[in-house]
């Protein structure tokens, strides 16, 4: 057929996409109809009508290609074929559909789609016979598996058709990171070299070695004068990748094709025709859904700028809301007043709504994280020859992307120990009386602004009093204050450097990574971490951190004339005590609050936070108020001026040359311009507990 | 241990080893297990100085290399030895707590990483998968290993 005239042309052209894209739809219509129905004539029919009408309209605007195309699709969907390949022909229905829409995107572009010959022989091979095609290596058919998108932005992919041009070949590829890899950094460091040494580097993700750390896909996409295969063996690094996934880049047509070869191969492998490998499935559901696909890549340094700028509104806010204050004592009578008040209030409503929304935008469900655990523990349980089954809870939990990432070391960490030195060995488990198979639990969940991880296991258990000879054998304690410790100081022992529980080293265990990297990595989140035991019944550790790091509620008081907040979420109580109510018990002072005893801080004596050293004076009957705070189990009371009240203070983290201390997390600024030091509890705490006389502390 | 096909280098001939480590328990541990591969050790080197000296002297197939050692740590010796000689193959061993080291020597041209403890089998893919990179024969990477000695 010729073209039409060039007057009608382009609204035949408008009116060919139109009618083309609702035939794309009748066909993925179709093809998810004979996933179901394999044998469904009337729907094989319907499928058979729209491809041929596709190649008709095609044929008719003088797209050649896909004209031809279709007619090849057309040819192989008669019942005979569908008898013999089964539910098969829905995948290729549908995979044909996406190349359809491809090709119909080229066009519609102007462009001419590559590689027609090419791509009609493959369809030819692929409808002629199921085995003619079956050299396809097993790596690439197994590696299509890994999901990948390979989302490359508008100038990366202009790169990648820029280099095809060239007549450079062009690889996308899926690289799985081993997942017994320990040093995630290095590893993706290593995966790095290998890439650059195998040609140009198009596009990488991840794209720095701090967002590799817990990234378990290697995306590339590399122009190369390598093959495939040689390519592929190259990636293959040992101890490094697991898994690859090779694919051309830069026309769309090929990568579909490849999907449909790939059905074309395990349809191939399937024994029974009417049962395509799940494998296809999966393949062809990743091709379709990378299509339909409506979420957006953005930089994470663009959602933290505005993150920033709503936290500085929030702060503009307050600022406001002060002035408004105090328009409000000196016009008392002023009408404007009240407009001024209600455009407060929707102002705010909608600061709150953005807040929240922002928030949000980082918030990604844990489940995120849990996925690799399954085949860590199978993993890790197999080399210590234990029989472990992992359990997965509270799986969409959400939180702070950047809080998920720093979760990932800590966690990956306590589930390995769970399985290498909770869980005991199958014998010990019998004789107590409890199933042979162990259990790791995961769980997570919401608890007020935080987000709390636990790693369970229904193992040993540990054995209190062998921890207290270990510290005293290492040296950590003295065999006297070994005795003094509580359960629970007992218990945080393990999280000392250098103190391990483990009587051998075992392969897993005995790495120079210990429980002091768990609660380092926790405390940089302004996070803690929890241990419990239960002897012979198990182990429990919580993680927990805050929902997000950008604001938090706090109280706000004043210790010797300057203004410091606490995170309320630590905040037990707060009580009003006389001075003379306070003892002197081993050079700490102490309050009995309710029959418990309290020891108390006093900022000023802590650290050089702040210069104002008031003296203890004399006990006096003056009231003071003790503001009781709970980090993990310890609580201790802070003794305060004054109070100031409740406040969402937007965190600024603050450079380290400026402030050297670590007792401070971070810095506010209210709307009057005051500046707000935020403490760091849990330091204040292992501060304040470690320096034991007074003296030493000033 | 496990028997392991000799890895050979395309000539045939075994293939030379620098062992780097500044403990001889680690060193005679690792030269244990390269000898089971079929390899030859071509020299030893407690510290980062000598490694340099010893790679002169010997020109190794492959190097060894501990991250923290007296004198000159690996990562220097490695930077050292890359800018001398770009084709040197190196690979790195040590535990997990040294990863911002071994980040930092790849970045220096190190070829691969091994952790301690080290196990044999690892040792071997690894080793082979950097004796098969071979610049000469670009495109086409063979792999060497050849019948069981």
């Amino acid at each position: 057929m010729s073209r039409p005239p060039e007057d009608r042309g382009a609204e035949l052209r408008a009116l060919f996409f139109e009618s083309a894209y609702e035939l794309l739809q009748a066909l993925n219509e179709g093809g998810l109809q004979l996933e179901t129905h394999p044998g469904d004539e009337e729907v094989l029919r319907g499928v058979r009508r729209a491809v041929h009408t596709l190649k008709g309209d095609a044929a008719a605007c003088g797209f050649a290609q896909l004209s031809e195309l279709a007619h090849q699709l057309e040819e192989v969907l008669t019942p005979e074929v569908v008898q013999s390949r089964g539910a098969g022909i829905a995948e290729i229905v549908l995979s044909a559909a996406d190349i359809f829409g491809t090709m119909l995107f080229a066009y519609e572009r102007n462009s001419e789609p590559r590689s027609g010959i090419h791509l009609q022989k493959m369809i030819r091979d692929l409808l002629e016979g199921p085995s003619s095609k079956k050299d396809l290596t097993a790596h690439e058919a197994h590696g299509s598996q890994i999901a990948a998108t390979f989302a490359w932005t508008e100038y990366e992919q202009l790169m990648i058709s820029e280099a095809v041009h060239r007549g450079e070949s062009v690889y996308n590829l899926a690289l799985r990171v081993d997942p017994n890899s320990l040093m995630r950094a290095a590893a993706f460091q290593l995966i790095r070299n290998v890439l650059h040494g195998s040609g140009t580097v198009i596009a990488l993700r991840p794209e720095d070695n701090i967002a590799a750390a817990t990234v378990e896909v290697v995306e590339a996409a590399l122009a190369t004068k390598f093959t495939a295969e040689a390519l592929a063996q190259r990636c293959r690094i040992p101890a490094i990748v697991s898994d690859v996934r090779i694919e051309r880049a830069g026309i769309s047509e090929h990568e579909l094709l490849d999907d449909l070869l790939e059905v074309q191969a395990n349809l191939a492998h399937a024994e029974h025709p009417d049962d395509p490998a799940p494998a296809a499935g999966s393949a062809i559901g990743a091709a379709v859904t990378a299509i339909t696909e409506t979420s957006l890549r953005v930089d994470a340094a663009r959602i933290d700028a505005v993150m920033n700028l709503v936290g500085e509104l929030i702060i503009g806010r307050s600022m406001l809301n002060r002035t408004l204050a105090e328009f409000d004592k000196s016009h008392a009578r002023d009408p404007v007043r009240t407009k001024l008040a209600d455009a407060m209030a929707f102002q705010t409503r909608v600061l709150d709504e953005l807040h929240k929304c922002v928030l949000k935008i980082r918030m990604v469900p844990v489940e995120q994280l849990f996925r690799r655990f399954p085949r860590v523990v199978r993993d890790v349980a197999k080399q210590c020859g234990k029989d472990v089954a992992l359990q997965v809870t509270g799986q969409n939990t959400d939180l702070d992307k950047g809080i998920l990432d720093s979760l990932a070391e800590p966690l990956m960490h306590l589930v390995r120990n769970a399985v290498d030195h909770g869980i005991d060995p199958v014998d010990e488990r019998v004789a107590a009386g409890k199933p042979a198979r162990g259990t790791v639990f995961l769980n997570a969940f919401h608890q007020g602004a935080q987000v709390v991880i636990e790693v369970r296991d229904d193992g040993r258990g540990m054995d209190t009093n062998n921890l207290r000879a270990q510290a005293v054998e290492k040296a950590i304690l003295k065999q006297e204050e070994a005795t003094r410790l509580s359960e629970q100081e007992v218990l945080n022992l393990i999280f000392e450097p250098g103190f391990s529980t483990a009587t051998a080293v075992t392969e897993v265990s005995g790495r120079g990574v210990g429980m002091d990297v768990v609660r380092s990595a926790m405390g940089k989140l302004k996070g803690t971490v929890h241990v419990s035991t239960q002897l012979g019944k198990g182990t429990t550790i919580q993680l927990r951190a805050p929902l997000t790091l950008a604001s938090i509620q706090t109280l706000l008081f004043r210790v010797g004339g300057r203004l410091f907040a606490v995170p309320l979420s630590s905040v037990v109580e707060i009580t009003r005590i006389r001075e003379d109510e306070i003892h002197m018990v081993d050079q700490r002072e102490i309050l009995r609050l309710r029959d418990q005893l309290l020891t108390l801080v006093r900022l000023n004596r802590l650290d050089h936070i702040h210069a104002v050293a008031a003296p203890p004076a004399a006990p006096t009957k003056k009231t003071r108020f003790v503001i009781v705070i709970g980090a993990a189990e310890k609580r201790f009371g802070l003794l305060v001026d004054s109070l100031v009240g409740e406040e969402e203070l937007v965190i600024k983290a603050l450079p380290s040359d400026i402030v050297s201390s670590d007792l401070v997390s971070g810095a506010s600024i209210l709307g009057d311009g005051t500046v707000v030091l935020i403490l760091n509890v849990p330091a204040v705490v292992s501060r304040f507990s470690k320096a034991l006389p007074m003296e030493a502390i000033a | 241990m496990p028997q392991f096909a000799a890895l050979q280098r395309k000539d045939n001939k075994s293939v030379r080893y620098l062992v780097v480590d500044d403990s001889v328990f680690a060193r005679k541990n690792l030269i244990k297990m390269i000898q089971t591969f079929g390899g030859e050790v071509a020299g030893e080197a407690g510290d980062g100085l000598t490694a340099i000296a010893e790679f002169n002297r010997t020109k190794p197939d492959i190097v060894l290399m501990d991250i923290t050692m007296p004198q000159m740590e690996g990562i220097e010796a490695v930077e050292r030895i890359v800018r001398q000689h770009s084709d040197a193959r190196i690979v790195m061993v040590s535990s997990v707590g040294y990863q911002e080291n071994i980040l930092a020597a790849l970045q220096k041209g190190a070829k691969h990483f091994v952790q301690k403890p080290v196990k044999a089998e690892v040792l071997y893919e690894i080793l082979r998968y950097v004796l098969s990179d071979d610049p000469a024969a670009a495109g086409a990477p063979t792999v060497l290993a050849g019948e069981h000695a």
